[in-house]
């Protein structure tokens, strides 16, 4: 117990150390950012204000109305914005094979997969999860969401699979690289792919769609079936209260194989030149 | 301190056909080339021993260094680091290693070379006070105290491999791995990099592997040689004894006051050229006093010269001694 705890404080250590050599790298080049803190927010307001026009224009998308919107978009822009925070790496893990940079953190006593995502935290993936909390908060009011304490719980499970599922889908596709040994640059594909399908109910697709999603890629369990139980949604699949758990199962089980197979491929890894 | 059992390390090479019409066809059926980039080393570094890993380019001593420092596993065989498998206990092996490589730094570009320092120290978990005598020992050798507050992307290139020397001494290591650290530095850095390793290999004890291709730095350094070529050990000893096995010759200079060629029936001319000519002669068969005598007796003798075979001839031999086998 000691162990473990003695080996999370070091990684803790060495994580907030980047985090501030990070801070002080904006300090030296403060225009860099200037474009993120600005152009983020806006993209997500828009497209939240895309959705009030459309429910203002129809009333409601498939019994949704625009509160219940709001707190669904709100949780899949909030869990956008953790796996930019903590994952995006993974999206450049083929250059990384290529470029022969994980030779560097193989020479360091500790985990690689812990230094390439923890000692490069994407800080400015706050600039996503500001706006997120934002209409998040919104859907919560709207819909008079209470804040309980299995229901905090329910939200805090819930993110914290969605992220782990994303993540250990980064790290997946990203591992493709050390047996293709060229650079598979699939970030933005699969962030489209999630935020298409995360942020608007899964009911508005057809019904074979939703199949789909639901039990061949099962995206649907990222985020819109435990948002619509908390909400008390009727929806095409109920796991009887079960949601968040399902979600963060299933991320520890993405996740967990994300592990195997980088590792493995880890073996495969064939550094670079000279 | 460092053992090599019987390595390998094979690539899996996919062969592309020529043009567009080779491309498509490779796309369905993929044709795989097995290469051995080493074929099967065996060595044993003592502790304390400043070692020089040499060979052409592509010769496997990059594939070689690479398994030795946990970066690259390998196809069969086993690298021990103070008797652990470095492949199997990456983590715990490593921290007795240092690595510098001399093409690609670990120092952050954007920040002061501190912070870069403080990083490790967390990393490698290094108590304050050890990382501040350390951080003196460093200055003493290096002169490193004066860059510790500038940003790495403002030092010259000499200034960042001493960067790059101190941030891989920070944590002690028992060995030091340095691939290729000399290239591209002037002589006063090439200096100050050889002092370095000098220093730290009689105060600290560190055991020094060294790839280069400077003749300086083996001629100055390295008490013993690796050899290697096609993945292969081609040979392994100390400097003087490859030398005299490889090139047991010398070169005697002899500038005579009028334009004549004597001969001596033990030394063979090489060249000839206005008063000068150049002797070579086994040491073995010949010393040089009674060679410079024999020739004095032929015809007087203005100045003489002499020259052992140069690291460069051993090593030129030792390649072309590959090629053809």
């Amino acid at each position: 117990m000691k162990k473990v705890h003695f080996c999370l404080a070091h990684h803790l250590r060495v994580t907030m150390y980047t985090i501030k050599m990070a801070l002080l790298t904006i300090i030296e080049y403060p225009s860099n950012i200037l474009g993120w803190l600005i152009s983020n927010p806006i993209q997500f307001l828009l497209g939240f204000a895309t959705i009030k026009f459309a429910v203002e224009q129809f009333g409601e998308i498939n019994g949704w109305d625009y509160g219940q919107l709001a707190f669904l978009y709100g949780i899949s822009v909030i869990s956008h914005a953790l796996s930019m925070i903590f994952f995006v790496q993974g999206w450049f893990m083929g250059y990384y094979v290529i470029d022969g940079a994980f030779d560097r953190f193989l020479t360091r006593p500790m985990s690689v997969l812990y230094q390439f995502f923890f000692t490069n935290i994407n800080i400015f993936g706050f600039t996503d999860l500001i706006p997120g909390i934002l209409v998040f908060l919104y859907g919560c009011v709207q819909t008079d969401f209470a804040f309980t304490v299995s229901n905090v719980l329910g939200i805090i499970v819930m993110l914290t699979g969605a992220v782990l599922i994303r993540g250990g889908i980064y790290i997946l596709l990203g591992s493709t690289s050390f047996w293709t040994k060229s650079a598979n640059d699939f970030g933005q594909f699969t962030q489209e792919i999630f935020d298409k399908t995360t942020m608007y109910p899964l009911s508005m697709y057809p019904e074979a769609m939703q199949l789909i999603l639901t039990f061949l890629i099962p995206i649907g369990w990222v985020s819109f079936y435990p948002a619509s139980e908390l909400l008390g949604m009727k929806t095409l699949c109920s796991s009887g209260g079960m949601g968040v758990w399902i979600t963060l199962a299933a991320g520890i089980a993405t996740m967990l194989a994300a592990g195997l197979v980088f590792q493995t491929g880890l073996k495969k890894y064939e550094s670079a030149g000279n | 301190m460092i053992t090599v059992r019987d390595l390998h390390k094979e690539y899996l090479v996919s062969e592309k056909g020529k043009g567009l019409g080779g491309t498509l066809k490779s796309l369905f059926r993929n044709e795989k080339k097995i290469i051995g980039a080493v074929n099967g080393l065996d060595f044993h570094v003592n502790k304390g021993e400043i070692v020089g890993f040499i060979g052409p380019n592509g010769s496997g001593k990059s594939t070689t260094i690479k398994m030795m420092t946990g970066i690259l596993t390998p196809t069969s065989g086993e690298v021990l680091i103070d008797g652990r498998n470095i492949a199997r206990y990456r983590k715990e092996t490593v921290r007795k290693i240092g690595v510098v490589f001399g093409q690609r730094t670990q120092l952050n570009w954007d920040l002061r070379l501190e912070e870069t320092f403080e990083l490790l120290r967390r990393i490698y978990q290094i108590e304050k006070k050890d990382y501040l005598d350390i951080l003196e020992v460093m200055d003493s050798i290096l002169g490193i105290g004066e860059l510790l507050d500038k940003p790495v992307r403002q030092m010259s290139l000499g200034q960042r491999v001493k960067g790059d020397l101190t941030a891989a001494m920070l944590h002690s290591p028992k060995v030091l791995f340095l691939d290729e650290p000399t290239i591209g530095l002037d002589a006063g850095s090439k200096y100050a990099l050889r002092k370095f390793i000098k220093e730290i290999n009689t105060i600290r004890g560190t055991t020094v592997i060294l790839t280069t291709h400077d003749l300086g730095d083996i001629q100055e350094l390295c008490e013993r040689l690796i050899i290697i070529n096609n993945g292969v050990m081609m040979d392994d000893g100390n400097l003087s004894e490859i030398v005299e096995r490889i090139a047991p010759y010398r070169t005697l200079t002899v500038e005579y006051y009028d334009s004549i060629v004597p001969t001596h029936p033990k030394a063979e001319i090489l060249s000839a050229a206005d008063n000068v000519v150049r002797y070579k002669f086994m040491k073995r068969e010949l010393t040089a006093a009674r060679l410079i005598s024999d020739l004095s007796s032929l015809h007087p003798i203005r100045d003489v010269g002499i020259e052992e075979a140069g690291i460069d001839d051993i090593i030129r031999i030792a390649y072309a001694k590959t090629v053809q086998s």
